[in-house]
């Protein structure tokens, strides 16, 4: 637990070192974001609508993957960059500390960053929320709570997958990129709004949609045309952290590859 | 006797390594060989020992390194250090054991050297007094008492090296791994280097293996080597012994008042002329040192003499060529 605030403080000063380019990176990364919103905003000013789904509430799914995107991408960072920490022999290091590998892995590069765009996501929340005028529950905001949490596993997860390909593969392979930073462009609108197979690739493939978009449709008190059971609400985002714990133990596989045929 | 510290039997390390092939066949299948990492190595270390790995890049140093440090796993054999099994117990293990690699840091990079060091004491579960310390035991005795809030990469490669050196060392480490930890540093740094690793050991009984290819490292650090080639254990001894061996040639250089006069020099001893002194070569297993002395006592009136042993470099090559490692 100290190991972790401790770790924690280390990245928010080694990014305090560069004050200026932190700062300049913060705002390129709002500037970035806002586009997708911008671009997002005269859309639906132009056309009102997409589908069933009204402009105010596309607007929240919009802000609900972009907020679980970034939260994301501030933890995982080790992992993206995982293909050169085995090069450079990072990781062999981290093999001889008395640490779980994983744990080290995310701890040695957090990314405070993405406050930036963390900040976005929020934004465009709160505004849909006043514009559709949600009533607050216990349960909703647990729900969304959940679904949210359960997303960022399930992109904790698809990153991992891609580490753990390094073990494998001197290069990462650009096709699970396709899924997390083409997950997060092609989910931040409902998936019902897309041809079948992408619709099933994100809700059983890519389970954003049973982990994010599902939940949130109720949270927003409308259907969402996903065949997805209705009972199952609750324990829809259990493939979240479902697909994270099998990542894992293909992780301990890569380990353990790795430790039998050397760097 | 004491237990031995590090216990190693028949400890075997093969590589696969891809031989690449041709066009489409090479990307498709491809086909690969094995190569030897290290092979049936069997050798023990007692607590307290600084042991070096001497041998000629690619002999197997560095596998007996990661096999040791637990960051690989072995093909055959076992090896137990402390009771523990490296790559087995990997988290308890590697708590009691220090690494330094000369070639990569292992501190952060962008944050002053303290700050490293406190997260390394959070990462190794060091009580905050213990910590505290150790770290001023440390920081004396490597002179980093004004670098502490200076980031690791405004320091120059000596006083990094110091920093990583303090780094692995903070948690009491029993054992330390030393893999070229003198490499690219100046006259003074190495002698200062050595000179800690000894009053280290001295203070606080710590083991240590070494690889450098610095032989004076070796000669100021190490009474016992192991010797690798081709990932094989052709050597395990006393490194005095070994360098005797391949000690092929001895100079004596020597200057007369007034001119000598050299008798009965037998085939062993090659002179030559060289300005206005005189150089004897010999090989010290041919004629004894004292014979040689004789002869020039007995050639005249000696104003200086200086007697060479080949320097270390050379006996190592020689030994390299004699175990067919070059």
């Amino acid at each position: 637990m100290r190991y972790m605030m401790n770790a924690m403080r280390m990245n928010l000063r080694r990014a305090a070192q560069y004050r200026a380019s932190f700062l300049m990176q913060i705002c390129s990364q709002i500037v970035m974001t806002g586009g997708d919103l911008w671009a997002m905003l005269m859309l639906l000013e132009r056309y009102g609508r997409m589908g069933h789904w009204e402009g105010r509430e596309i607007l929240f799914f919009f802000g609900a993957m972009h907020l679980v995107f970034s939260v994301t991408e501030m933890i995982n960072r080790g992992l993206g960059h995982f293909g050169s920490s085995i090069r450079s022999g990072a990781f062999d290091t981290m093999l001889t500390r008395p640490r779980r590998l994983l744990t080290q892995v995310l701890l040695s590069e957090l990314d405070p960053r993405r406050v930036g765009t963390m900040a976005v996501g929020i934004t465009a929340m709160a505004v849909a929320t006043a514009l559709i005028g949600i009533e607050w529950t216990v349960w909703k905001v647990l729900l969304l709570l959940w679904s949210m949490t359960a997303t960022v596993c399930l992109m904790l997860g698809l990153f991992l997958l891609e580490a753990v390909i390094c073990f494998f593969s001197v290069q990462s392979i650009e096709m699970v990129n396709i899924l997390t930073y083409g997950g997060r462009q092609t989910c931040q609108y409902p998936v019902d709004l897309y041809p079948d197979f992408i619709r099933i690739l994100f809700t059983y493939v890519v389970p954003v949609a049973l982990c994010l978009q599902y939940p949130v449709s109720r949270v927003l008190g409308r259907p969402m045309a996903a065949g997805i059971p209705d009972g199952l609400l609750w324990l829809c985002p259990l493939a979240g952290p479902g697909f994270l714990a099998l990542m894992t133990l293909f992780w301990c596989f890569g380990v353990r590859r790795y430790r039998s045929t050397g760097s | 006797m004491s237990e031995p510290l590090i216990r190693a039997e028949g400890l075997t390390k093969r590589y696969r390594r891809s031989t690449g092939g041709k066009g489409l066949t090479g990307f498709f299948g491809r086909s690969t060989e094995t190569v030897d990492g290290l092979v049936d190595a069997t050798f023990r270390v007692e607590p307290g020992e600084i042991v070096g790995l001497l041998g000629p890049n690619g002999a197997g140093k560095s596998t007996t390194v990661k096999l040791l440090t637990g960051i690989l796993r072995p093909d055959g054999g076992s090896c137990s250090v402390g009771g523990l099994v490296p790559w087995r117990d990997r988290r308890t293990y590697t708590a009691g054991i220090g690494t330094v690699f000369g070639q990569r840091m292992q501190l952060w990079w962008d944050v002053p050297i303290l700050d490293s060091f406190r997260l390394l004491r959070d990462i190794y579960r060091v009580e905050e007094t213990a910590w505290k310390n150790r770290l001023d035991e440390l920081a004396e005795a490597l002179a980093l008492g004004d670098l502490l809030n200076v980031p690791l990469r405004q320091l120059s490669l000596g006083q990094r090296m110091r920093a990583e050196l303090c780094g692995s060392l903070l948690h009491s480490p029993k054992l330390l791994f030393l893999d070229e930890p003198t490499i690219g540093l100046d006259a003074v740094s190495k002698l200062n280097l050595r000179e800690f690793l000894l009053l280290e050991r001295e203070r606080h009984g710590t083991t240590i293996l070494l690889t450098t290819h610095d032989m004076a490292d070796m000669q100021a650090l190490c009474r016992r080597v192991l010797v690798l080639g081709h990932g094989r254990l052709l050597y395990d001894g006393s490194l005095h012994d070994i360098l005797q061996r391949y000690d092929t040639r001895h100079e004596v250089r020597c200057r007369f008042a007034g001119e000598p006069v050299w008798q009965d020099i037998p085939s062993s001893v090659a002179l030559r002329r060289d300005e206005g002194e005189w150089e004897l070569s010999f090989a010290p297993h041919a004629i004894p040192a004292d014979e040689v002395l004789r002869l020039i006592l007995a050639a005249g009136r000696i104003e200086e003499l200086t007697l060479k042993e080949a320097p270390v470099d050379e006996m190592v090559a020689e030994m390299y060529n004699a175990l067919h490692l070059s």
